[in-house]
């Protein structure tokens, strides 16, 4: 409707947003991505130093103390060096002026050096951690920025497959020349998309395909200029590698004049954090550019998803101010500024305590979060919908067992999704029925003692859940449960309630109506009382029959009231943690979990965090699709 | 008028010039769950300690039990903790591996330091080779028995199935032994004498061992052959049939003291060995409080010695009689008060063989999939072997999606 009506200057506002939004925003992750490229470039070349200072130490031959004062002499990138004993928790060399002021090397570590130490250990531990685990997965190389912007380096001293001890190196902060960044391509795509437009604003007149037009040229503009970045930052990658193999090379010239025997091959100085050649170049000076390549592509992929997302928000932003909408919002905020006003604390509230964390739980389900990288940044962590991909594929609901038999896989996804929606609908139904059979009985005229039957139905509700949950928990004991004594008192053999899949269903359905038919009832007798006595009076003059009354009276008046109740009921029900957790507890072999007692405990029994909020967005966007479809058939908020 | 400022001037200094002077002093926070009885013994320490003419001062915040590990996750590493907080080693690889939560003390100690403990609590405080805590007190499991009902507790696995049996009425609900059998923690005791473990020597999960396998299939001969075990044993039931005289002997550990009842007379003894496996003793997992260093403290020397005040003698004492606590230095034991205790003795004479409980984080991952194994067992849907060998792939898959 908007589209028809857009005028020339809202496509090109339209246009001039989703540009600047677009180009502005890649432009800074370009900018960020080149900025994060020479940081890991300087501290790469403060590891082929301090590596190359660690293997003239381990060839030894000559006093520590002496050959540490050598190497920060002549390896330029090197500030200061300390070597540590583990063994005999001493300094065995250091030419840190301060350090001489607690007594000469080598002597025993005072406690103000107590990090030293305590880093030498942790390499140890890494080693350790590495050996038994199939990968590596800790840093056997530690790096640090120091308040005064230098790196801080420390790689173990070996003896054979041990760590004995360590060296820590200081070199200077990252080089001082920015070199790389967007450069002037966001602006020549600008001009380029501008001049193109405003052609084509000639030859089309139709406002709606003007819209269109102008979406295409802004989606061709930021891939275009998208493709440029990911060329530029592939291209700068490989300028740093040449600079760091000419660094470890220059380096092997300053070790052949003057340490004997150190130094034979530069490229084993190049370490990754494994204590691993990174093997970009070889012996021979060679760069190898698959390896380079190999290396750049997650990060390039990872670029490549973040400018598609920021893309998909310039156009939205584009579509938004073309089709007149962003004009429109203006206006309404305009005119009824007072009323924002007084909400406005409310939002604020809204926004600190239910979108905040929401986006940051959207965030995490994005993100490999787990206990391992809990205190890494959330970026370095990224693995797009990698998840979800691994959730919703999960397809395998049943497995075949040895003898051909078919079983079903209750860890399957689909499974616990469709036990979670059995589960609600059986719940639902016989919480309404329930409730709503009970308030027909309350409502019957005349009735004795009336208020003491209501207080009595509705006490389930008031006990707190869990408490309920562990009573009913109690009573469905094999031996010396009640429930079972009864069946006994009947004949029947004691059940064993957990055991199967079916009694266990029963267990958990039979406590939870019981926890939620006083909510149904209380809302049913509420719009039971309210349906006037003259309809009733008026279907009797009619003929009709106590059925038909409540059938074409009673249930009709009761909906309003009743659809509400069973949105809420569905979505409790849905998530309904206590019960599950704390009666059946997924038993047998999980076949009753449902998808939050699964999210649970894949966040806090496996530690798996990221995957955990991938499962918790599912269960919303489940719940959300429920509650649209709901209110659509039956428009339960509107018009009551 | 000059009398008036007089009073202004004592006035500004008693509100605003002495806190100040008396915040000069250093205090360290110390972070800690005990309740009741422990709580108070653990503050008689720390006033001793306050006492002692340190330069410092303790201060201690007591966090309620549920809340407490996960507070300690999310405020540690962002330097919003304490100085020392003291829990068991079960959640010290995970914070170990997730970083800036635990400080390292190898620094501080020594040999001499560290002999002065039970071998394996200090074994319970180290992992992947560095020490993180000194151990305080101990948990284990042993065997409580009425004293009404067994005579001499048995010795052997044998002896124990006998005077089960010839006290078990299944009919009448009356059993000769109740323990959590299902619970893999309980489990541990029977596992560990036959040499099993949950672990292949480091962190890599193997609980399929033919030595566990062996240990469940003596676990499901009690319940199911001897039929001398309730089924579905949760805690509210084992204390009910313990203290209505329906069940005699009970695997359980300090915890289930404090709710017997009144004039049941009962008797701690050193849990059975077993005769199938080669007369093995029963040797249960242990979990040992470890009062750990926060990585961001800045009072780390003090926060040190308040831990060795922590786990010393004196302080043992206070917590072994005031807070009926079994402290991890051996040396409490010895005092004559401590040592003439009979409950105290037996958790002493239990520990003897404890194992510590693993603090790897994969432990975690352990516990689901062995559980399931577990139930799958005594409800006889699958054998040992194969129940075993399930929960082995699923821990193996947990694992690998964590350290992926």
């Amino acid at each position: 409707m908007a589209l028809k009506t857009a005028t020339g200057r809202q496509v090109l506002a339209g246009l001039l947003t989703g540009l600047v939004a677009g180009l502005l925003l890649t432009a800074l992750v370009v900018d960020a991505g080149h900025r994060r490229l020479n940081g890991v470039a300087a501290q790469q070349r403060a590891v082929i130093a301090t590596a190359a200072a660690a293997e003239a130490l381990a060839a030894g031959g000559e006093d520590a103390q002496d050959l540490v004062e050598r190497l920060v002499e002549r390896i330029p990138d090197l500030e200061e060096l300390r070597v540590v004993d583990v063994g005999s928790r001493s300094l065995s060399a250091s030419t840190h002026a301060t350090d001489r002021e607690a007594g000469v090397p080598p002597r025993r570590l005072t406690r103000d050096e107590k990090s030293l130490y305590d880093q030498a250990r942790e390499l140890q531990a890494a080693r350790r951690t590495n050996e038994q685990e199939a990968e590596a997965r800790k840093n056997e190389v530690l790096a640090e920025v120091l308040p005064d912007g230098r790196l801080q380096l420390v790689v173990p001293v070996m003896e054979g497959d041990r760590v004995t001890g360590a060296v820590q190196a200081w070199c200077g902060g990252a080089p001082a020349d920015r070199i790389g960044g967007p450069g002037f391509a966001p602006w020549l795509v600008a001009a380029v998309c501008i001049v193109v437009f405003l052609v084509v604003m000639r030859l089309v007149p139709s406002p709606r395909a003007r819209v269109l037009v102008s979406l295409v040229i802004l989606a061709a503009g930021l891939w275009f200029h998208a493709d440029l970045a990911v060329d530029g930052l592939a291209d700068h990658r490989v300028r740093l590698e040449e600079g760091l193999r000419d660094h470890a090379f220059a380096l092997q010239e300053i070790c052949a004049a003057s340490l004997p025997g150190v130094g034979a091959d530069p490229s084993a100085w190049d370490l990754d954090r494994y204590r691993q050649p990174r093997g970009r170049f070889d012996a021979a000076g060679e760069l190898d550019l698959e390896v380079v390549r190999a290396g750049a592509a997650p990060t390039l992929r990872r670029f490549g998803q973040s400018a598609a997302v920021l893309s998909v928000i310039a156009l939205v932003l584009q579509w938004w101010v073309a089709g007149g909408w962003a004009t429109a919002s203006w206006r309404a905020l305009v005119k009824n500024r007072s009323a924002y006003g007084f909400v406005l604390p409310a939002m604020v509230g809204m926004v600190l305590l239910v979108f905040y964390p929401f986006t940051y739980g959207l965030a995490i389900s994005f993100t490999g979060k787990t206990l391992y990288n809990v205190n890494e940044p959330l970026v370095d962590l990224f693995v797009g919908f990698e998840n979800y991909v691994q959730i919703l594929k999960d397809i395998d609901v049943f497995t075949t067992a040895e003898d051909g038999s078919r079983i079903i896989n209750f860890q399957s996804f689909y499974w616990t999704l469709g036990f979670t929606i059995l589960w609600t609908v059986s719940n639902v139904s016989i919480g309404v029925s329930l409730g709503l059979l009970l308030a027909l009985i309350l409502n019957t005229k005349g009735l004795a003692l009336r208020p003491l039957y209501r207080i009595i139905l509705i006490l389930p509700w008031a006990v707190p859940n869990y408490i309920t949950a562990l009573i009913w928990k109690g009573m469905f004991h094999k031996q010396f449960g009640v429930i079972n004594q009864i069946v006994q008192i009947f004949g029947g053999e004691p059940i064993a309630w957990f055991d199967a899949w079916g009694t266990s269903f029963a267990a958990v359905l039979m406590t939870n109506a019981w926890l939620s038919f006083p909510f149904m009832m209380v809302i049913s007798l509420g719009a039971l009382q309210s349906i006037p006595g003259d309809l009733y009076e008026a279907a009797r003059v009619d003929g009709a029959g106590k059925f038909q009354q409540f059938r074409f009276i009673t249930l009709p008046s009761l909906k309003p009231a009743l659809v509400p109740a069973v949105i809420l009921s569905v979505v409790w029900t849905f998530n309904m943690f206590n019960i599950i957790y704390l009666v059946s507890q997924g038993e047998p072999a999980g076949a009753t979990e449902i998808l939050i007692t699964e999210a649970y405990k894949i966040a806090f029994e496996q530690y798996r965090y990221g995957y955990a909020a991938a499962y918790s967005v599912v269960i919303f966007m489940i719940l959300l699709a429920y509650g649209i479809w709901q209110n659509r058939t039956t428009k339960a908020t509107e018009g009551i | 008028m000059n009398k008036r400022i007089t009073w202004l001037a004592l006035a500004v200094f008693a509100t605003v010039v002495a806190p100040c002077l008396a915040l000069a002093q250093t205090q360290i926070v110390v972070w800690h769950a005990y309740r009741g009885k422990e709580k108070v013994a653990f503050e008689q320490v720390v006033a001793d300690f306050n006492a002692g003419g340190h330069d410092f001062t303790v201060k201690t915040l007591g966090v309620p039990y549920d809340a407490y590990a996960d507070k300690i996750t999310a405020a540690v590493p962002r330097g919003k903790g304490p100085d020392v907080f003291i829990y068991a080693q079960d959640r010290l690889g995970g914070w170990v591996e997730a970083g800036g939560t635990i400080e390292p003390i190898d620094f501080y100690i020594d040999e001499e330091m560290t002999g002065a403990f039970i071998p394996a609590t200090m074994e319970a405080m180290t992992y992947q080779g560095n020490v993180y805590g000194l151990p305080v007190n101990f948990k284990v499991l042993t065997m409580i028995y009425n004293k009404a009902l067994v005579t001499t507790p048995p010795a052997t696995s044998s002896e124990l199935v006998a005077t089960a049996k010839g006290l078990t009425d299944a009919g009448a609900g009356k059993f000769g032994l109740a323990y959590n059998f299902g619970d893999f923690y309980y489990h541990s005791a029977l596992m560990n004498a036959f040499g099993g473990n949950v672990f292949a020597g480091s962190n890599q999960p193997l609980v399929n061992k033919p030595e566990n396998i062996a240990s469940v299939e003596l676990m499901m001969e009690w319940f199911d052959v001897h039929g001398i075990l309730p089924a579905e044993p949760s805690s509210t039931l084992i204390t009910t049939l313990f203290n209505k005289g329906d069940a005699a002997m009970v695997f359980s550990g300090p915890w289930f003291l404090s709710e017997i009842a009144d004039g049941v007379d009962y008797g701690l003894a050193v849990l059975p060995t077993i005769d199938e496996a080669g007369g093995a003793p029963m040797a249960p997992w242990m979990t040992v409080e470890g009062a750990y260093i926060a990585a961001p403290s800045e009072h780390k020397d003090e926060a040190f010695a308040f831990v060795q005040h922590l786990t010393g003698v004196e302080a043992g004492r206070v917590m072994a009689l005031g807070g009926r606590q079994t402290p991890a230095n051996m040396a409490v034991y010895e005092d004559a008060e401590v040592a003439a205790d009979p409950v105290l003795a037996a958790f002493r004479e239990q520990v003897e063989v404890a194992c510590p409980m693993p603090n790897y984080a994969e432990m975690t991952m352990v516990w689901s999939p062995v559980t399931t194994a577990m139930n799958a067992v005594v409800r006889k849907a699958s054998s040992p072997q194969a129940a075993f060998d399930a929960a082995q792939e699923d821990v193996e898959e947990r694992v690998k999606s964590l350290r992926k």
